[in-house]
């Protein structure tokens, strides 16, 4: 029950070295040790994807992650899409601004972080690919047609900005 | 001084809105897009101990004996809170009406599954759970009520003692010559439904940290709380403090829609800070406790209902009987959901009498509580099903039913039998426009080619009035007391002219930040980020509700406009006076006071208020230095009940029609949802944007309520529901992209003319589905009365199987 372990991994670029109870799950760990509260905690199940994340490179649930399991990884985080200089949203970001893509913003990193691994993979998704992709994530607030828009507009003007 | 409430935005000192109106991006985001938003679990304070809550495995049972001895050894333990604390320390919760609440830990015994019965303070959860492991509760297991049959029953065990029957309340209502109009009709259709349990699940559950002050005896909760100062009333009451002793800090929430719960967990969360010298407790509910014993539970409900009709198609009475499993008390306010549908009974038409005979019971079902809509959606499901049977037995087409019964443009204000008032409307215009948006002609056809294929196709079009901005008085038969529901805002301008909204609720989802800086900006003539809105603690906050009854967009609006007006006022005096004339001379236009007579000699808002903050010599006399003002608004004109339930209530009403086109699977009982319109008039839009998403929003939970979600219980009252796997939250999959449009028949005594619009959807779209699903099934003979119209019922009913 308290076996710690150390770990070493890489958030939103920064390294991090911490001794952790094994049965620490990802998402506390996130959340409440270093401190970045945005992967929020709908479910500790598996099945609403608030707590999305991208654990080298690819989504992950951190809520069924242990942080041990993430030793050596690289992982990144809503907070770590951000500008950080300058405070600008990343473009996916604007994008669910610009298109009411949310409402209370409780399931949004979640949403965010899945277009940033589907747009990574597949810069110009059809409508169906992008339900594929989303198909993980609840909303309960949107009713996804905003969320659908504001993915097509973030695709649409990083595939603009790529083009120029 | 009076105060004007504009009830146009032609009224508001600005030759042009720039924001209201318009679907400007939300305040609200940028933080949120960000994961910056201080939701309650992301807070820790120092000492902070972390609570975890041992819960009731049965319907019904004595506890005989707890042994949290091994508990309380554990390392990390730092307290533990039983019945005998809560016995000691608390009264039950207040309920509506009196008598059925249960105390925040279960004393003397459990009556429902998830029930809490042992709570205990550690310092970590990790650690606080596994103390629940080492927790013995011994129960003696009685006869769990389970039903509503069951509970009426006579010799039935009773789920409150102390009550002598398990029946929370039992009356009937006749508005009009109901025997007469069904004695005298052409036609009666009758038909029976089950609703059975959904509820809220926002994406976000319950969590609070609860401080009490040993020294003042005094308690500050910070938390997920939709409703604050509502909130603290209700926590002095059951935790023995004067209502002034309890500050309640409302942080942004992950979604409410009405079941949030929390009063549970804040007083079991403030006890054990108490029990531990006044550290800061934090109590995060997990989704399985939410779905077993949260807020999210409502509507359980039993209908047996008729309409009377003329031979031409116009229907003149409805009769409802509605037998509604409350659950295990009424602490949740369940009952309330009963009382509303007397807020628009009647729907969009001109019934002329109508009656409801209402039986509230106790089970041991977990307890009700409210969810978006609070009531009408299923009463809605029952009025729209009949009237679609009945166009079906006069072959009438079920646009043209309605059609002809709608209330007319021309008889607003409108008095529906059950006593409220509708303030305006054009339900053919809605109708047209979507059958038009819809092409509801070309979808008949696709139907008609489908069924000649042997395809399960069905169509529906549906209307229904949403009543906007609750009163207290709608709900008054039931035992709630009182008239109008204040919502006070200060509106405090800086030296250089910024501004600050102080409200009494935070963020939630529907943009109301947004809504109140849009006022502000138009109103006072500022851009809307020279606006901050920021929410006030309830020993500060003025008198307020928050979210609820789909109010606030219009409460705000009105309360703002109010505070700006007396700001107006002030600054009149204030300029008239720098400038030697008299108020009455200087007007506020585009954010500047100017002379009426020469608009060109005035001075900017920053302006006044940098005078007034900075210059006294220059102030009239009675004038103080505080350009900020308050105003606490009330919806005009409402009144007491008569002993029937009627009074004017809610004060706007919004409608819609919603056009969908669904296919049954023969193989899998599987609905798929081929096309889905809406046209709704919800008067001025006062962030059009925010109102599609509440749309859109509402129509997600109606699918849901539909097709897929239901607290399911087996019959010795167990839930079998207990995380997402089990209770079926519709994805991207299951909702519709909709087709939308709306007309504007603007309220004309609403501030800005803007009606209630946050649960016109799911007000709804269940019925619109369950129309078209037995539309699709007419021509089997078949009819699906019971929801949700899952997958399997459908496969069920389709294939000859009982017990649907
Ligand atoms: S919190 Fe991880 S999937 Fe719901
Ligand atoms: S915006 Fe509230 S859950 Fe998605």
């Amino acid at each position: 029950m308290s076996t710690r372990k150390t770990i070493r991994l890489t958030v939103n670029g920064k390294p991090y070295e911490r001794e952790v109870e094994a049965r620490l799950t990802l998402a506390d760990f996130i959340r409440h040790e270093l401190h970045l509260g945005g992967t929020h905690v709908g479910c500790e199940h598996g099945i609403c994807g608030a707590c999305t994340i991208l654990i080298d490179g690819s989504s992950a649930r951190a809520c069924l992650t242990l942080a041990v399991q993430a030793d050596g990884a690289s992982i990144t985080t809503i907070e770590g899409l951000r500008n950080r200089e300058t405070g600008q949203l990343h473009p996916i970001q604007q994008a669910f601004v610009d298109a009411h893509g949310l409402q209370c913003g409780f399931c949004t990193p979640g949403f965010i972080m899945t277009t940033l691994e589907l747009l990574g993979e597949n810069p110009d998704p059809t409508d169906e690919e992008i339900k594929e992709a989303l198909g993980g994530n609840l909303c309960r607030c949107t009713g996804y047609q905003s969320i659908l828009d504001s993915v097509r507009l973030a695709a649409s003007r990083i595939n603009t900005a790529t083009a120029a | 001084m009076a105060i004007d409430i504009p009830t146009r935005t032609d009224q508001l000192p600005t030759s042009a809105t720039r924001f209201i109106g318009k679907a400007v991006n939300r305040i609200e985001d940028p933080a949120l897009v960000s994961g910056t938003v201080e939701f309650i679990d992301n807070l820790s304070l120092p000492g902070m101990l972390h609570c975890a809550i041992l819960r009731s495995p049965h319907p019904h049972a004595r506890i005989t004996a707890i042994d949290a001895s091994a508990a309380l050894e554990l390392p990390g333990v730092e307290a533990v809170l039983t019945g005998e604390d809560v016995e000691r320390w608390c009264d039950p919760c207040f309920t509506a009406p009196e008598g059925w609440g249960n105390y925040c830990l279960a004393v003397g015994k459990v009556r429902f599954v998830g029930e809490p019965v042992v709570a205990v303070a550690a310092s970590s959860r990790y650690i606080a759970e596994d103390a629940l492991e080492l927790i013995q509760v011994e129960y003696e297991v009685l006869d769990p009520v389970a039903n509503p049959d069951e509970a009426m029953a006579s010799g039935a065990p009773l789920v409150f003692e102390n009550r002598g029957t398990n029946v929370i309340q039992s009356r009937t209502y006749t508005w009009g010559e109901v025997d007469r109009v069904f004695a005298e009709a052409d036609r009666v259709v009758s038909r029976q439904f089950r609703w059975n349990r959904v509820g809220a699940n926002p994406t976000e559950t319950f969590g609070c940290i609860c401080q009490w002050d040993l020294a003042d005896n005094s308690l500050t909760c910070r938390g997920a709380y939709q409703t604050p100062r509502f909130m603290a009333i209700g926590r002095a009451a059951s935790l023995r403090l004067p209502a002034n002793k309890v500050k309640i800090i409302s942080h942004a929430q992950g979604g409410g829609f009405g079941g949030k719960g929390g009063p549970r967990g804040t007083d079991i969360a403030a006890l054990l800070s108490r029990k531990c010298d006044g550290r800061p407790v934090k109590y995060i509910e997990d989704r399985m406790e939410y779905l077993l014993a949260g807020g999210g539970q409502s509507w359980d409900r039993y209908y047996d209902a008729a309409i009377a009709l003329k031979a031409d198609g116009t229907v003149t009475g409805f009769k409802v009987r509605l037998v509604d499993d409350q659950g295990a008390g009424a602490e949740g306010y369940g009952t309330i959901s009963a009382a509303k549908p007397l807020a628009a009974f009647t729907g969009n038409y001109r019934i002329e009498a109508a009656f409801y005979d209402l039986t509230l019971v106790a089970t041991n079902r977990a307890p009700t509580y409210p969810y978006r809509g609070y009531g009408p959606p299923p009463h809605n499901l029952v009025l729209e099903s009949l009237m679609d049977v009945a166009a079906r037995e006069l072959a009438l087409d079920p646009a043209e039913l309605r059609r002809r019964n709608y209330i007319g443009p021309e008889q607003f204000p409108y008095t529906v039998p059950s006593g409220n008032e509708y303030d305006s409307g054009n339900y053919a215009a809605v109708l047209d426009r979507v059958l038009e948006l819809s092409d509801y002609k070309a979808l008949r056809e696709s139907q008609a080619k489908a069924r000649a294929e042997g395809r399960l196709v069905g169509i529906a079009v549906v209307s229904t009035v949403e009543p906007g901005v609750f009163d207290w008085n709608a709900y008054a038969t039931v035992g709630v007391p009182g008239v109008g529901v204040p919502e006070g805002v200060k509106v405090a301008v800086d030296v250089f002219g910024n501004i600050t909204v102080a409200i009494g609720f935070n963020l939630q989802g529907q943009g109301q930040f947004t809504v109140a800086a849009q006022v502000v900006a138009d109103y006072l003539g500022v851009e809307m980020n020279a606006v901050k809105v920021t929410t006030a603690s309830t020993d500060v906050a003025l008198p307020h509700f928050g979210q609820g009854g789909s109010r606030l967009g219009v409460a705000v609006t009105g309360a703002i406009l109010g505070a700006c007006d007396k700001l107006r006022q002030t600054f009149c005096r204030v300029v008239a006076h720098v400038m030697q004339t008299e108020p009455d001379q200087v007007e506020l236009m585009n954010g500047r006071l100017q002379l009426k007579a020469a608009p060109a000699h005035g001075m900017t808002i920053a302006e006044v208020a940098g005078l007034m903050l900075s210059r006294s010599d220059l102030l009239p006399p009675g004038v103080e230095p505080c350009p900020e003002a308050t105003f606490v608004w009330v919806s005009p004109n409402r009144n007491l009940p008569d002993d029937q339930g009627r009074c004017r209530s809610y004060l706007t009403a919004a409608a819609a029609t919603h056009v969908v086109q669904v296919e049954i699977d023969r193989d899998t009982g599987q609905v798929k949802i081929l096309g889905y319109y809406i046209v709704d008039d919800c008067g001025t839009r006062l962030n059009p944007a925010n109102v599609e998403g509440q749309l859109q929003g509402g129509v997600a939970q109606g699918v849901g309520a539909a097709l897929y979600e239901e607290y399911v219980y087996d019959p010795q009252c167990q839930p079998l529901v207990s995380t997402f796997v089990d209770y079926l939250m519709p994805t991207i999959h299951e909702v519709p992209m909709t087709v939308k449009d709306h007309i504007v028949t603007p309220s004309p005594i609403a501030p800005l003319g803007a009606k209630g619009c946050g649960e016109g959807a799911i007000h709804t779209t269940p019925a619109a589905l369950l129309c078209a699903i037995n539309d699709a099934l007419a021509p089997l003979g078949l009819e699906c009365r019971e929801t949700p119209a899952s997958p399997r019922r459908l496969w069920n009913l389709l294939h000859g199987q009982h017990g649907h």
